[in-house]
């Protein structure tokens, strides 16, 4: 966790020349080519980039839920080759991936128990409920929520476990706009205040301009890194003011040209 | 609207059935020799319930099928679990099992006959062979089924292989390995029922024959009625059963052996 980590700005994951394969029905697909990348301690990355150019591939690679057919992924300088703990990923299909039959509290507690002692599994559980503001619906079932408030319990299972790096996968893809910016915000605080890094994939490019600190286009298939953006965009960002600014509305017409151009290739 | 304890219509309608049954006999409009009337058939089993003889019969019958059931489960699920987590079981030894599957269980009866004679072991061997598949089938099924989003799940937690089996796979797996213990105790009444006609004269099955045998047909309707009764209650402490288990599950799934 942050305190043995490193400071902000050294490099937490390090991909090196990442090529995966997959043989579906026995023939060979490229899926990710030869993709190099760091990703900085504290930082929020965000990835976009048409469908089928590896973005959930890579997010799998980084949280060591599939291996790499060859070059290195490398966590706080260790080789990833399955999951890195400080690593935690959230999924997009949260009503897949909460536990129907465990209450919100339990399901937050998935991952700390019989890890840490029941004092300190009900604070953590508690913190972590307080973060996505869920703590008045500990003991509801996942499958009484709204589609939100599911998602927010998943984020709350990721942060009991107090990671180093949280990585999302297209998680508000689901929501309606007006869950989904509430819930950026929520993401934003949280970054702020815990400096657990992030790496999170969606295909909406204004999402990835708000709450980058750089924006990686890929391009595919199979999957390269087209373009990083630095989003320098001041902090804390608010969703009438920042997304008004001209910084913001020309990055997203930069970024928004650099995805229709990957797909040219 | 909540489902009240009793089933009005539903009632009304067997009433009418049953009447119309006893006035049609009564009447001479139909004439099978053999077919009692419903109040042959109350009376009958007034006798068999204060003769004890009905209560001896199902503590018999009922034994075979509570031992069949428990043999069924241990053995269907231990083995349901095995090839549902395992591809390797899966892919050599599934095919195997699958051969065995639909050989009918009674075809087996005379095997065991020559084996152990006439006995609670035949009677059990034929209960547990034909019980043991819907366990097995439907906890193979409810491991294979679950969401390959929860083995991520799992992983991503830093879940140990065990915990992940105890609290992630088997607790998503339970509505359909519940299912399974239904199913399988549906079959070992009927095998029970079955066994003791041919193979094991003791119980219900066996009184059913003799009733048959004796021509004394109101008792033999007596039996088969209560059977019936019997059924239908075992398989409705099991629902309410499993719907206490599974409180927290939304929906049951089963995968039919």
């Amino acid at each position: 966790m942050m305190e043995e980590g490193l400071a902000d700005g050294q490099n937490i994951f390090e991909c090196d020349d990442v090529s995966l394969e997959l043989f579906p029905h026995g023939q060979r697909r490229l899926i990710i080519d030869r993709l190099s990348l760091t990703i900085r301690a504290g930082e929020f990355l965000t990835i976009v980039g048409s469908s089928g150019t590896g973005k959930t591939t890579l997010l799998r690679l980084l949280g060591g839920l599939v291996q790499a057919t060859s070059g290195s992924i490398r966590f706080r300088g260790a080789t990833v080759n399955s999951a890195p703990e400080g690593v935690v990923v959230v999924f997009q299909d949260y009503s897949n991936a909460l536990l129907q039959w465990r209450s919100v509290a339990r399901n937050v507690a998935l991952g700390i128990e019989g890890k840490l002692d029941n004092a300190e599994i009900a604070k953590r559980v508690n913190e972590a409920l307080q973060m996505v503001e869920l703590e008045r619906n500990a003991d509801d079932y996942p499958w009484q929520l709204s589609g939100g408030m599911q998602q927010r319990v998943q984020l709350a299972r990721a942060l009991a476990l107090k990671p180093d790096v949280m990585l999302m996968d297209e998680p508000f893809g689901a929501l309606d706009a007006m869950t989904k910016a509430t819930l950026q915000d929520e993401v934003l605080q949280v970054h702020a205040r815990t400096g657990t890094s992030f790496v999170f994939i969606t295909h909406d490019i204004e999402e990835a301009v708000y709450l980058g600190d750089r924006v990686v286009v890929l391009s595919g298939p199979p999957g390269r890194i087209h373009k990083i953006v630095p989003i320098s965009l001041p902090r804390p960002r608010d969703q009438i003011k920042t997304r008004q600014t001209p910084g913001f509305l020309h990055l997203r017409v930069e970024i928004h040209a650099a995805v229709l151009n990957a797909e040219g290739h | 609207m909540r489902p009240s304890f009793l089933n009005i219509p539903g009632t009304l309608t067997l009433l009418a059935v049953a009447a119309a049954w006893e006035a049609s006999v009564q009447s001479g409009a139909v004439t099978f020799e053999y077919l009692p009337a419903p109040s042959g058939i109350i009376i009958a089993l007034v006798d068999l319930v204060s003769s004890g003889e009905l209560a001896a019969n199902t503590a018999h019958t009922m034994r075979s099928v509570l031992i069949g059931w428990i043999l069924s489960i241990a053995i269907g699920s231990g083995l349901g679990l095995l090839f549902g987590l395992s591809a390797f079981a899966r892919r050599y030894f599934l095919a195997s099992l699958e051969v065995l599957r639909p050989l009918p269980a009674i075809a087996f009866l005379p095997v065991a006959l020559l084996l152990f004679s006439f006995s609670l072991t035949t009677e059990l061997i034929i209960i547990v062979y034909a019980s043991v598949w819907p366990m097995f089938v439907n906890t193979m099924g409810g491991i294979t089924n679950v969401s390959s989003r929860l083995h991520d799940v799992s992983l991503t937690l830093q879940l140990s292989r065990r915990r992940a089996l105890t609290k992630v796979l088997i607790p998503a797996a339970a509505p359909a390995i519940m299912v399974g213990c239904r199913l399988c105790m549906g079959t070992a009444l009927v095998m029970a029922i079955i066994a003791e006609m041919i193979g094991n004269p003791h119980g219900l099955g066996y009184a059913v024959v003799s009733a048959l045998q004796a021509m004394r047909p109101e008792r033999m309707f007596a039996y088969v009625i209560f059977v019936g009764v019997l059924a239908i209650s075992l398989n409705a402490c099991l629902i309410l059963a499993s719907r206490q288990l599974l409180s927290g599950h939304t929906r049951e799934v089963s995968h039919h052996a």
